[in-house]
């Protein structure tokens, strides 16, 4: 066990530490929640975790610009990922006139 | 300072999950990029703080309340049977998730030997994008042609007849 101090001011554990809980709190967010909308703010979440860790090894690695321009290669796709599931969401919406997950059970047995 | 944008992040993402208005649940998802932001910039990446807060607090959140709005849908439909094992089986997956991941980050020995290198001065535009065009071009025309598809297949999605 190491002391938290070092932790509270910002070390890489402590970077890592809240990019862990961001991510365990979007997936709490996408498995408790039954709305479309709401589950796919609990992806963007996991997937800005997922920067945040990308982004503390690469400061402790020497802030190496690979990342940096990974980054913005993640934000790239991220944004075509937001434009196709909210037009999902809309075409869902089209179909059903619902937003609830639970009620687009089309394909179930 | 560390502390602070650790919290505001974290305390948005909590109430992305337990606020009841979807409208008021994409504010504090404005909040919880705001943080990210912070935090970059302590990580002294500003260009990925300014990156963060134009393309998530500023387009894609715009998005997400765009279709809120459009589809008038601020309130939670209510539930057409209640599922509790499912609301209870995702706390605890949560809660032990994050017990897990809290132990592994404090006991690593690999993290506590890491000492940070040092380095120059914060991340600047130049390197980026100098790195990009040097070494990334195929992957940088490649993301341009993805926007290009995205663009056309979010219209082809929700078109009614083409």
């Amino acid at each position: 066990m190491t002391s938290l101090t070092p932790i509270l001011q910002g070390n890489l554990q402590g970077y890592i530490l809240v990019a862990l809980l961001l991510f365990v709190i979007g997936l709490f967010v996408v498995l408790s929640r039954r709305t479309v909308l709401i589950q796919f703010m609990g992806v963007e979440l996991m997937l800005n975790a997922a920067n945040v860790a990308l982004l503390a090894f690469a400061r402790a690695r020497g802030n190496d610009v690979q990342a940096t321009v990974f980054y913005l290669f993640i934000i790239a796709v991220a944004a075509c990922e937001a434009a196709v599931g909210l037009a999902l969401v809309v075409g869902l919406f089209r179909l059903r006139q619902t937003t609830d997950s639970d009620r687009a059970d089309a394909l179930k047995l | 300072m560390f502390a602070i944008f650790a919290l505001i992040t974290l305390f948005g993402a909590l109430s992305v999950a337990f606020q009841k208005n979807l409208v008021v649940a994409g504010l504090c998802m404005v909040l919880t990029f705001f943080g990210v932001a912070g935090l970059y910039l302590l990580l002294s990446n500003p260009v990925a703080a300014a990156l963060q807060i134009i393309v998530y607090s500023g387009a894609i959140v715009v998005l997400v309340l765009f279709v809120i709005m459009l589809l008038s849908a601020h309130e939670e439909e209510p539930a057409g049977r209640t599922m509790p094992i499912q609301r209870w089986g995702s706390a605890v997956v949560a809660l032990a998730l994050a017990a897990g991941a809290v132990r592994v980050v404090l006991t690593s020995g690999f993290m506590q030997a890491m000492k940070p290198l040092k380095i120059q001065g914060p991340m600047n535009l130049n390197l980026v994008g100098v790195e990009l065009f040097r070494g990334h071009l195929v992957a940088f025309e490649v993301a341009g042609l993805l926007l290009l598809a995205t663009m056309i297949g979010a219209v082809a999605l929700v078109k009614k007849d083409l």
